[in-house]
């Protein structure tokens, strides 16, 4: 069943939701494009997800990478830390409808081989997602003796509220270096979770379709993929501790330019996932990393080093 | 039920949109004209050029360190993908790139709208030019004699003035060499010329000048297609036998890595 499970969700195509409350409970949710606004390498960071709680909640992305300044073998490797505070919460609509939403506030920064630093900091790319739930929970799963499945599809857009600046695309390091895409994205997902016990299992596949932007430059679709197991164990009443082990992928097509293709854009990453959550009452607390497991980011010119993720969300 | 009608709908909106924009990609027509900057990115093998401050070694067992690289291109020919060819503006057409100067970027004005998809350039100055005499040659006189790329009017232009200093196995102290190459006088015409597909079209409109990022590779001036090994002779200037080898060589070091589309104000 687990396996038939994750095969179904591995085959629709859509995106995020923003989870909650024991966050790795069911499904699980890249949210990507949110965190580094951009194509080449749209830092997202995974977040597992209760599918049955409402929340809002602040988390803080950290991404690290490390670019090519130049075309050549020996051109010099830049490091770049990508930061991001964001403000997200999932609100029911109806018994079967939940919206998502999500407004990221970016600082990055970057230093050159001659060690001038440029830094961009400003609001995100502003995300709003609709899920329509086609199996959910019964209240009491958590302890119920079966298997629980649940089955989200959902679409949503992003919206460029993000500045997008084309010089930061001129040269031949990252592309990606943006606070926003500067195009409205249009995202569709999917996500299944089972839970049996205290055990669950989540998949997710996320697909970020986006457009071109105002400068006729078109970052490339993106797919995201996820898969989590965690369990629960339950220290009183009112807390609960969840570890997760999970992977992650990253899909990119190549970016274009006034419909031209750009060359060194486009690529995949695969990540092993490590995370653990901490509900206390109504809160919960978050720590979750990404490290690389393969890459080929950008023809190579682009690494990611690590992501680390921090959250906490209150219940409503 | 109803849900799920809404997301269906909400799922075909979406997906109206995106392919009415996905539409447009082709539609904009070119008016007007605009610069092509043509950037000249010297390297060795896959690495960038470094002067003075790393070597390396060819595939003739010699290990060099340069420390010079200029040379000269011309007579710019770009060709749209009707297969039109515009020609640079010829008095206005020769440039001198060099590496220790930093001065490798070659601004051509006033080049009409179009989708183009290649480059044809010289490497040197053509004998047209040259036996326009003196007073022909304008200001690329004062800029060639500027950056070493004259040996004396009479002998004519240097068209690659390529130096540095090597060690082999017969030549085991460091040691010079010089590699100059003209077409000495008009007695020796060793002017070639390079046409090069841009691999991504170059777009140019009023709003738009592409910059066209080229590399030169360096070890071909030597290693290329012909073999010329320094500890034979460490100072090719005025060969015949050599010079034509190495105009032959330096006119196949030229390819094109990307193209930058859009403003192109920096890069």
């Amino acid at each position: 069943m687990f396996l038939l499970g994750g095969l179904f969700s591995a085959k629709a195509n859509d995106l995020l939701e923003v989870e909650s409350d024991c966050i790795w409970k069911n499904t699980d949710f890249e949210y990507f494009c949110d965190t580094c606004g951009c194509g080449g390498n749209g830092g997202s960071m995974g977040f597992g997800t209760g599918l049955n709680n409402n929340f809002i909640g602040l988390r803080y992305i950290g991404q690290k990478y490390r670019s090519r300044d130049g075309i050549f073998d020996n051109s010099p490797w830049i490091n770049e830390n990508f930061n991001t505070v964001q403000a997200w919460g999932k609100f029911p609509v109806s018994k079967r409808v939940l919206l998502n939403a999500l407004l990221p506030y970016h600082f990055h920064n970057r230093t050159f081989a001659d060690n001038t630093e440029q830094r961009i900091e400003g609001v995100g790319d502003a995300t709003v997602l609709a899920y329509y739930l086609l199996l959910s929970q019964t209240p009491d799963s958590l302890v119920s003796i079966g298997a629980e499945h649940t089955l989200q599809i959902g679409g949503g857009v992003k919206v460029p509220t993000g500045s997008f600046d084309a010089a930061n695309i001129e040269g031949t390091v990252n592309p990606s270096f943006q606070l926003g895409t500067g195009s409205w994205d249009y995202l569709f997902a999917t996500n299944y979770g089972v839970v049996h016990r205290n055990w669950g299992l989540s998949a997710s596949v996320n697909y970020t379709l986006k457009t071109e932007n105002s400068t006729n430059y078109q970052f490339g679709n993106q797919w995201n993929l996820t898969l989590n197991t965690y369990k629960t164990y339950y220290v009183s009443n009112t807390i609960s501790l969840t570890p997760q082990v999970g992977l992650g992928s990253e899909i990119f097509s190549e970016n274009k330019e006034f419909g031209l293709k750009v060359s060194d854009t486009g690529g995949e990453v695969y990540f092993a996932r490590l995370g653990f959550e901490t509900n206390y009452k109504r809160y919960s607390f978050g720590i979750s990393s990404m490290l690389p497991i393969s890459q080929n980011l950008n023809n190579g010119k682009v690494e990611v080093k690590n992501r680390v993720s921090l959250y906490l969300n209150i219940n409503i | 039920m109803k849900s799920i009608y809404k997301i269906l709908a909400l799922t075909l909106v979406l997906t109206v949109f995106v392919s009415c924009s996905s539409d447009d990609d082709t539609a904009t027509e070119l008016i007007g004209e605009n610069s092509v900057t043509l950037e000249f990115d010297n390297s060795v093998g896959s690495d960038d050029l470094l002067l003075a401050t790393s070597s390396y070694t060819n595939s003739q067992n010699e290990t060099l360190t340069i420390t010079r690289l200029n040379y000269i291109v011309s007579n710019f020919r770009l060709t749209n993908d009707q297969g039109e060819t515009f020609t640079y503006e010829k008095d206005d057409s020769y440039f001198v790139t060099s590496e220790e100067t930093g001065n490798t970027e070659v601004v051509l004005e006033n080049i009409p709208a179009g989708t183009y998809v290649s480059i044809t350039f010289g490497v040197g100055v053509d004998q047209e030019k040259y036996l326009q005499g003196a007073e022909g040659q304008g200001d690329f006189l004062t800029v060639a004699e500027e950056t070493n790329m004259m040996w004396s009017w009479q002998a004519g232009y240097k068209f690659l003035n390529f130096e540095g200093t090597f060690t082999s196995e017969t030549v085991t102290e460091t040691t010079d060499f010089k590699v100059h190459m003209g077409s000495h006088g008009s007695s020796l015409d060793n002017y070639k010329e390079v046409t090069l597909s841009l691999g991504t079209d170059a777009l140019v409109s009023d709003e738009m000048s592409p910059i066209v990022h080229l590399v030169a590779d360096a070890n071909a001036i030597l290693d290329g297609a012909h073999k010329l090994s320094l500890s034979e002779q460490s100072v090719i200037m005025v060969s015949e036998e050599k010079s034509p080898l190495v105009a032959l060589n330096t006119a196949s070091m030229f390819t094109v890595d990307h193209v930058h589309n859009g403003t192109g104000h920096s890069h």
